[in-house]
């Protein structure tokens, strides 16, 4: 094959060109860290890192969902406690009432702690987190509970909040379930008990007589064990919300080993071996050297050089 | 036959001489011009005359000079050019529009969708709060914003496109012209007998030129000229002898047609199918096939998503208690996604599910919509009318990777196309481009043998002399 100084000039400057390219693209992996740094780099794991990119945000809203259920649910809890104190001070005065008492003051006082009680119960029973009657289930209209009667004024509605991907978790504690002893919506869990503790209440308080009315013993007797069975109501619910609590948790700690996982996949793919990174470009270097060298001292050859 | 015989060989080798030296000059001087071929000088021994009884030749002369030219390889180059001209403007194009679905490294739709649905999310854990209700619409605008800032650079390029159209069918009628016009020099050149090389070679360049803009094929005729065809269905003429065709574009709603008037021919018709090949062949294929197809792929998800979350949406109830209105409206496409204007108070974001106990309609702590709506994200079924059984983020994520799939093809197809023009390119020149050390040898062979023809005129010359002393 005839060659001219043209096509060598011309196969210098291209494979000068092919030379810079790989040494450019090398700086660019190695300034960026990273091996995909637009789809075009490489489709394949361009595709599986939007992939994981879109589940670890699905993965940190999952966590978000979870610590907020779990303050919702720890409130929750708080609340139970507090209606839980209630109850049982209420069974002890009644405790104290059951065999009635002749002392006419001592009845009024029993009676009037009981008014008390009762007022701090439906105080406890309306607790609000935000917006939310926690114990009012998907009605926030008005508070569940007030001291004209003993309706429950919220509904049974569970609201449910999503955990992890199409799993979801409820975190509602309704007041018809925990003070009213309503098992319906029948079949659908949770259910504690069947005490009508409002009712109890007001039986109590009926019973108990005052500086008027004697203490009805035997009414006295069916209420307390009426009170005794609302607290074991109270007990089921609260080992109902930990139960729950443990799950948000469990589902935490999977959340977060999924997420590291797919991390550790992203890490694969994106992180850069600076190691290799570096014998490649030394490599490089050493042959884009050479090839500058050797350019330059084959393209001065001329016959001209030689010419008279 | 005298003495001057001798001096007359003398003088033909002078002459010769003296030509080959202004060839080899000629090669020197365009040793870096595009397109040209080197020339050398053919020579011959002139016709022999008879004297003294011997057949002696009457000197030497100059049978041509000749250009070095490889009529096939030229054939390889158009066509490799054409191809080169296709994916290289294809390519770059699309490089231009990668940055728009690199999600990879920027938030773009599949972060606004996630962030959309996201917002739903916080808002089940608190129905009837207003900011929650506020960070949904905010989620709701950021994810319109980036389908119209997506859908504005795609609809920008196809214009882009178009209008690129202008300039290009502008050079390919200068350069058809310019291809005519040199045709009929060298037409008149070669009638006169003359040497039409270097007309030639800028043809040929221009041929070469043309080749990236559209895809051609040529054929040459015996008096010097070319003819041009037009590569595409029904081999329409673009150069024939001295008359060139032309080009022209007309608008055709919000796009140009392009229209051929064939050398010779009556007048512009539409060319159908329009072109595919060379750099207007990928301009129109970008216009017409590539970006709409993106377009239509982000306009699909728009729809998608809008149609159903406006499903949802409607099938809740806001804090009124009254039915969820849609939720964004326009649905069409990306380029007019809009959140519905109807829906200007976070109490009308429809978080609630119907209520079992009616009246009322809904409760406003329930949570139940704004669950069933965050579950949309990961729904294979939300929106199958349009984008099929995968869910948005997937749908999204495979569109970004078959962008990424389509850049990376057309850059490897660039890259092979520059090296087969490459090597092409250097096999024509191996034949045809100057050598400077093959002419510097030329050039010393010539004075060389120009000094030796002088010789002889100077030898004769005292011969001459000589015989003139005799008669005195």
């Amino acid at each position: 094959m005839r060659i001219t100084q043209n096509m060598t000039a011309n196969n210098a400057v291209y494979n000068l060109q092919q030379g810079q390219a790989r040494l450019d693209k090398l700086q660019n992996l190695v300034s960026a860290g990273q091996m995909v740094s637009q789809p075009s780099d490489d489709p394949i794991s361009g595709r599986l890192l939007l992939d994981i990119g879109d589940k670890l945000k699905a993965y940190d809203q999952y966590a978000s969902n979870n610590t907020k259920a779990t303050s919702w649910l720890k409130f929750t809890g708080t609340a139970l406690q507090g209606l839980t104190d209630v109850v049982y001070q209420a069974r002890n005065v009644a405790a104290k009432m059951n065999n009635g008492s002749t002392d006419p003051n001592i009845r009024q006082s029993a009676h009037d702690q009981l008014v008390e009680l009762k007022k701090q119960l439906i105080d406890a029973a309306n607790s609000q987190y935000g917006d939310q009657y926690v114990f009012g289930g998907a009605n926030n209209l008005g508070p569940p509970f007030s001291n004209a009667n003993n309706n429950y004024a919220g509904d049974s509605a569970q609201l449910a909040v999503e955990i992890a991907n199409n799993t979801s978790q409820a975190i509602s504690v309704t007041g018809d379930r925990l003070l009213k002893g309503t098992t319906t919506p029948a079949g659908i869990p949770p259910t504690y008990g069947t005490v009508d503790v409002m009712q109890t209440f007001d039986d109590l308080i009926a019973a108990v007589g005052d500086l008027a009315t004697p203490t009805n013993v035997a009414n006295m007797v069916t209420a307390n064990q009426n009170i005794e069975g609302g607290a074991k109501q109270l007990s089921a619910a609260t080992s109902d919300i930990l139960s729950r609590t443990t799950r948000l948790d469990n589902m935490a700690t999977l959340n977060e080993n999924n997420k590291n996982t797919l991390l550790s996949i992203t890490t694969n793919i994106q992180e850069v071996d600076y190691a290799r990174l570096g014998v490649e470009l030394s490599n490089q270097k050493m042959a884009y050297e050479a090839s500058l060298s050797v350019t330059a001292k084959l393209s001065q050859l001329s016959l001209l050089n030689y010419m008279p | 036959m005298g003495i001057s015989a001798a001096m007359t060989v003398g003088s033909s080798g002078l002459r010769a001489f003296q030509v080959a030296s202004e060839v080899t000059s000629q090669n020197i001087a365009n040793v870096n011009t595009p397109g040209y071929s080197r020339q050398r000088v053919v020579l011959e021994s002139a016709i022999p005359t008879s004297h003294n009884g011997f057949a002696i030749g009457s000197g030497v002369q100059i049978a041509t000079v000749e250009r070095y030219y490889d009529s096939l390889l030229q054939q390889q180059i158009v066509n490799a050019q054409t191809s080169q001209g296709f994916d290289t403007t294809k390519s770059t194009v699309l490089q231009q529009l990668e940055p728009s679905f690199n999600d990879i490294a920027n938030d773009g739709i599949g972060t606004a969708v996630s962030k959309f649905f996201g917002a739903w999310q916080d808002l089940t854990l608190n129905p009837a709060g207003t900011s929650e209700r506020q960070v949904v619409l905010t989620r709701a605008q950021v994810l319109v914003d980036n389908f119209h800032s997506v859908s504005k650079s795609l609809t920008d390029s196809i214009s882009l496109q178009n209008a690129a159209l202008t300039p290009l069918t502008d050079g390919i009628n200068k350069i058809l012209t310019n291809i005519a016009s040199i045709n009929d020099q060298i037409k008149t050149t070669q009638t006169l007998n003359g040497n039409p090389n270097e007309l030639k070679d800028q043809r040929d360049q221009l041929i070469r030129d043309l080749s990236t803009k559209i895809g051609i094929t040529f054929t040459e005729n015996s008096d010097g000229t070319t003819d041009v065809k037009l590569n595409e269905t029904g081999t329409p003429a673009l150069v024939t002898g001295s008359t060139a065709g032309a080009f022209s574009l007309v608008v055709n709603g919000t796009k140009s047609d392009v229209y051929l008037n064939p050398a010779g021919g009556a007048g512009a018709v539409i060319l159908a199918p329009q072109p595919t090949k060379g750099q207007l062949g990928a301009t129109i294929n970008l216009r017409d096939t590539i970006i709409p197809g993106y377009l239509k792929k982000v306009d699909d998800l728009a729809n998608g998503i809008a149609t159903a979350v406006n499903t949802q949406h409607q099938a809740g109830f806001d804090l009124n208690a009254t039915a969820g209105i849609a939720f964004f409206s326009p649905v069409t496409d990306a380029a007019t996604i809009a959140i519905n204007p109807a829906l200007n108070s976070t109490r009308l974001i429809a978080a609630a599910g119907a209520n079992p106990n009616a009246p009322p309609a809904a409760l406003p702590g329930d949570n139940s919509n704004a669950l069933a709506m965050a579950k949309l994200q990961n729904s294979t079924t939300a929106a199958v009318a349009k984008i099929g059984s995968v869910t948005f983020n997937s749908y999204y994520s495979s569109f970004v990777s078959s962008v990424g799939l389509d850049v990376q093809s057309s850059k490897t197809t660039v890259t092979q196309d520059e090296a087969f023009v490459k090597q092409l390119t250097t096999l024509r020149d191996s034949n045809s481009a100057v050598s400077l050390d093959e002419e510097l040898t030329n050039l010393m062979k010539y004075q060389r043998a120009y000094q030796a023809s002088a010789k002889i005129v100077s030898t004769v010359t005292d011969m001459m002399d000589v015989a003139m002393g005799m008669i005195r």
